[in-house]
């Protein structure tokens, strides 16, 4: 798979296409708002989209921890969409999901989407701290290096008369937001204030996420 | 038959007003009343300024003062505009007022208040006028039966404009509901002179039906504006003749400029305005300006306080504006019935003709500006082209019936099956669309517990709407236009129309762009309104519109092609014109009626070939890119291709040799469907598909969603479900709308199958004459969405790699 190499907080990243992020030296895969069976919570409001989106969202995760095989696998929040989308998670999905568990460590942290979801055999956490970093949903006030979702940052870009939107991974010196891993999870304009008020203006990177490929500009 | 003596309309009510007013009654408004009277269905076929409209209320009046003291709903008007809604309310007053009649009469559209609605409700009048969209809520009200148990008569306007698009099949849908609800409903068309009247009779009549027609024996006074400049050899801008346009508007009392584009308006408008010295009082008119800014276009129109508008489609259809004495349309026809729609604007006495000059705005559009006059000579009218309805509108339908109340499906099916756009409607189609309401019809029933319609337990035929709540949703929802996400534009506090929310991404602070016929410099963008100021910037954008093209006519085209091949017409061309078609024939060749050129030749290390199909844009876009395929499997390794009204020009590295065992039937039915897929032609389609058939929410003003979203998780649902349900109704429904509208596919299945053994081929040494306007188009690149993202990504990182001196990692 084609990577990007990100330096963040002295340590070095890989940020791939699919939207997941590894660090190599401590063999461990990040990612962050799948906000899996989000279709179902829209059901609710007979809003029916696709009903695929669990199954896409699990068997992308899975291609990543199959290639890869990380020791641990951080979920830095927004695992569920709500209480009504666990639903969506079929036998066949619990026992996949714990198979993998087997030799990979999962840790699930709560987004404000699945603050209040518990699942059997799911550990979970507030937040995350491992080596100066700080795991996290939504960035808090802290002296370590944090790495959060919540946002699903997606970037503007204008070039020769063409705009385009693209998801991307974001960071400023102290901060990384993910994009969304999740399939039906849309994006907020990293120049709207919610992701301003966070980052800043200033000294961004930003790295657009392609088909194959992740830029960097 | 001695109309004279016979005329039973001498007894009418109106017969008094006619009179008064020193008219008569036309032949056709006798038809008519009798056809009517005797029980039949009838459309009329009439040209502006013959009584159109009062034709369709005769039978209506007749009978309520017969019938004295009627109470309730008598007669519905349906009218394609609001603004003509409006119209007809206004003319029809005059005769019911002087006569002191004791008839009631309302209009209803998305302009009347909620108050003024529901005492229509209450008390209805006995003439409604409304629109297709608005008849369509009415039908979704839980009294709607009680609403239209006694309506005697539905009077359809402008029929022509209904035949064959989806408004059309809403309207059918709604019209077979009104009948049974009332099963001796009356139906009246009444349409503009069309080629194909018996399509439209078998559209709209069921009892008895007939046609009645009135032709125009006056012929328009159409000609070619004689320019002493230069036409260009492409571009569609006019500007060369800008000072010729002025002086016939300086000739004329008033003028009525028809353009084919909103971009074109604004250009025209500014460039005429650039060049004003005389002070003419200039306007422009088009769909995106806002509606006040508009009404006050057309009331100083209708006052004759303006010398000239220059405008759009926007003012084809509508009032008598009784003073307007030229049309100048500039740029191609198009179509013969869109021209003579455009021409009838000025002049509208029947006895005397109605004048035009046309301004071709380069040389092909030259020879189909002649075309044109050609067959409007000899009354060789477009036919329309009936279609079969579409799946969305149907799912639309299912979900306003459930909102009236529980219903029978096989009821349903009959009903909707008896609408001439359903006749072929497939009962296995019907029930996926309404397993689509249920709960979105997916294979993976995922949502069980969580449907909007269900069946009844002691009845699986029944099916009733889980929650009262949804038929707010569906009310939201209504109607079969889905706009471009626009933005509104602020001057100041005042509003002065909607612009596309494209156009505004690619516009940075500060720069200027013409709209409304001002330069306007683009300051912020809040909450979805862009704030703009007055301008002195000479350099300026203008909006695009990426709102349908017109297409060519196929009888146009085919006039075109019969034109260009009768060289002993060409001495009455202006010398350029004859210059250039003479050359050709001698460098190539002018293709004869039913021949297809074919030129090769190289320039610049590549090799080009031009085919001349006069297919229209649709066509030839989808022939370019299956043509490409094809060259690429033969290993000629095509670079590129354009596409136009008349020509397709494609570029390749190597010579491609069997152009003619290239270009057949194969081409279409091998790479249709990879065409469809990489142009995402199905995927914009599949949008509206799912907007129509209620599947996502429509976005409405104030609504914090904004349109780029909207398209977006539209793209993810279609990218979703074609992955994993790829027989999906409404992945069904939007390819064939692709197949019917956006490609042209019977066209060119037509003109493939004929052009493999008409082929004329070229070998030339270097561009013939025929050939420049279309190399000259060639300046955008035919890549798919995807590619593009991704091009414009990769160039950018270069870029700035380049800009930082440091190589690609990669």
């Amino acid at each position: 798979m084609y990577y990007q190499l990100i330096n963040f907080g002295d340590e070095e990243f890989y940020a791939y296409p699919n939207k997941s992020l590894y660090w190599k030296r401590l063999n461990t895969l990040i990612v962050s708002d799948l906000h899996i069976g989000k279709s179902i919570s829209y059901a609710k409001n007979k809003q029916f989209l696709p009903p695929y989106d669990t199954k896409e969202i699990l068997s992308e995760l899975f291609v990543s921890l199959d290639k890869i095989k990380p020791s641990n696998l951080i979920i830095v929040g927004d695992l569920f969409h709500d209480f009504f989308s666990t639903l969506s998670l079929k036998d066949q999905d619990h026992k996949s999901l714990s198979q993998y568990m087997d030799y990979t460590d999962f840790i699930w942290i709560k987004g404000n989407h699945d603050k209040n979801i518990e699942i059997e055999g799911f550990k979970n956490c507030t937040n995350y701290e491992i080596n100066k970093f700080l795991f996290t949903h939504i960035p808090i006030d802290t002296p370590l290096f944090q790495i959060c979702g919540h946002y699903h940052p997606k970037v503007k870009i204008v070039h020769r008369g063409k705009t385009i939107f693209k998801t991307s991974f974001i960071h400023n010196e102290k901060i990384f937001i993910l994009p969304s891993f999740g399939i039906l999870t849309g994006g907020l304009d990293i120049n709207s204030k919610e992701i301003s008020d966070v980052l800043g203006k200033k000294n961004l990177s930003i790295y657009p996420v392609g088909q194959d490929k992740v830029y960097k500009l | 038959m001695n109309i004279n003596k016979s005329n039973p309309l001498l007894l009418h009510p109106l017969n008094k007003w006619i009179k008064k007013k020193r008219w008569s009654w036309f032949p056709h408004q006798i038809e008519t009343f009798y056809h009517v009277r005797t029980g039949s269905d009838v459309v009329v076929f009439a040209p502006t300024g013959a009584g159109k409209t009062l034709t369709g209320f005769i039978n209506p009046i007749d009978d309520l003062i017969k019938l004295k003291k009627f109470k309730g709903l008598h007669t519905l008007y349906i009218s394609p505009l609001k603004s003509l809604a409006n119209d007809i309310v206004r003319n029809l007053e005059k005769p019911i007022k002087e006569l002191d009649l004791n008839i009631s009469f309302q209009v209803r559209t998305g302009d009347t208040t909620p108050y003024k609605k529901h005492k229509q409700k209450q008390k209805p009048p006995n003439i409604l006028i409304t629109t297709p969209e608005s008849l369509a809520l009415l039908n979704s009200y839980e009294n709607a039966k009680e609403f239209f148990y006694n309506l005697k008569y539905i009077i359809i306007d402008e029929i022509h404009t209904f035949l064959d698009n989806k408004r059309a099949d809403l309207l059918s849908l709604n019209i077979e509901r009104l009948q049974t609800f009332s099963p001796n409903l009356q139906r009246i068309g009444l349409s503009a002179t069309l080629k194909n009247k018996q399509d439209a009779k078998k559209w709209l009549c069921r009892k008895k039906p007939k046609i009645v027609s009135y032709e125009n024996s006056v012929l328009p006074k159409i000609k070619i504006l004689e320019s002493k400049e230069r036409i260009p050899w492409s571009g569609h801008m006019a500007t060369y003749s800008i000072n010729e346009i002025y002086k016939e508007i300086m000739k004329s009392k008033l003028t009525i400029i028809f353009v084919n584009t909103r971009a074109q308006a604004e250009y025209m408008f500014k460039n005429l305005w650039l060049i004003n010295k005389k002070k003419l009082k200039i306007a422009v008119h088009h769909g995106s300006l806002e509606k006040n800014l508009r009404l006050k276009v057309e009331n100083n129109l209708s006052k004759g306080l303006v010398d000239c508008v220059v405008a759009t489609s926007s003012l084809e259809l509508g009032l008598d504006y009784g003073d307007v004495e030229k049309i100048i349309q500039v740029g191609a026809p198009k179509g013969i019935n869109r021209l003579l729609q455009r021409v009838g604007r000025s002049n509208h006495n029947l006895n005397t003709p109605s004048k035009a000059i046309l301004v071709p705005t380069n040389r092909f559009e030259f020879i189909e500006a002649k075309a044109a006059i050609e067959e409007i000579k000899k009354n060789n009218l477009d036919k329309i082209d009936l279609k079969e309805g579409s799946f969305d509108v149907v799912a639309q339908h299912i979900f306003a019936t459930a909102c009236a109340g529980q219903f029978d499906i096989n009821a349903l099916y009959k009903e909707i099956t008896k609408a001439y756009p359903y006749k072929k409607l497939k009962l296995n189609d019907f029930k996926q669309l309404i397993n689509l309401i249920q709960d979105g019809g997916y294979v993976l029933k995922n949502y069980d517990q969580f449907k909007r319609i269900f069946q009844l337990r002691e009845n699986k035929n029944i099916y009733k709407l889980v929650n009262r709540r949804e038929t707010r949703k569906y009310r939201m929802n209504v109607g079969t236009i889905i706009e471009n996400p626009m933005l509104k534009i602020k001057l100041g506090t005042k509003t002065l129309g909607n612009i596309e929310e494209v156009f505004i991404q690619n516009l940075s602070q500060g720069d200027s762009f013409i709209f409304a016929g001002q330069v306007l410099e683009f300051q912020s963008m809040k909450n979805n309104l862009v704030q703009v100021k007055r301008s002195k910037s000479l350099i300026s954008k203008i909006p695009s519109y990426s709102g349908g093209r017109m297409p060519l006519s196929t009888n146009l085209a085919n006039s075109v092609r019969a034109l260009l091949s009768k060289s002993n017409m060409w001495v009455s061309y202006p010398e350029q014109i004859t210059e250039w078609l003479k050359r050709q024939k001698k460098i190539s060749k002018i293709p004869k009626k039913n021949q297809y050129l074919v030129e090769q030749f190289p320039r610049k290390k590549n090799f080009y070939t031009v085919i001349y199909t006069f297919a229209g844009w649709h066509a030839n876009q989808t022939l370019g890119f299956l043509l490409l395929r094809g060259v690429k499997e033969f290993n000629y390794k095509p670079l590129g291709f354009v596409a136009n009204d008349y020509a397709i020009v494609l570029w390749s590295l190597k010579e491609v040799k069997e152009i003619k065992t290239i270009l057949n039937l194969g081409l279409l039915d091998k790479h249709l469907d990879n065409y469809l897929e990489e142009t995402s032609i199905v995927k914009r389609l599949f949008r509206d598909n799912a907007i129509i058939s209620c599947l996502i929410e429509r976005r409405l003003p104030g609504m914090e969603k904004t349109g780029k979203q909207v398209l977006f998780s539209s793209d993810l649902i279609y990218t979703v479900l074609k992955k994993n349900e790829p027989d999906h109704i409404l992945l069904k429904s939007s390819y064939e709308d692709a197949k019917k509208n956006m490609i042209d596919y019977d066209r060119l299945r037509e003109i493939l199958k004929k052009m493999h053994k008409k082929i004329v081929l070229k070998k030339l040494k270097s561009i013939s004459p025929l050939a420049v306007p279309i190399i000259l188009e060639i300046n955008r690149e035919n890549l798919s969405k995807k590619e593009t993202d991704e091009y414009i990504l990769e160039d950018l990182e270069n870029e700035i790699l380049k800009e930082a001196n440091v190589l690609s990692i990669n």
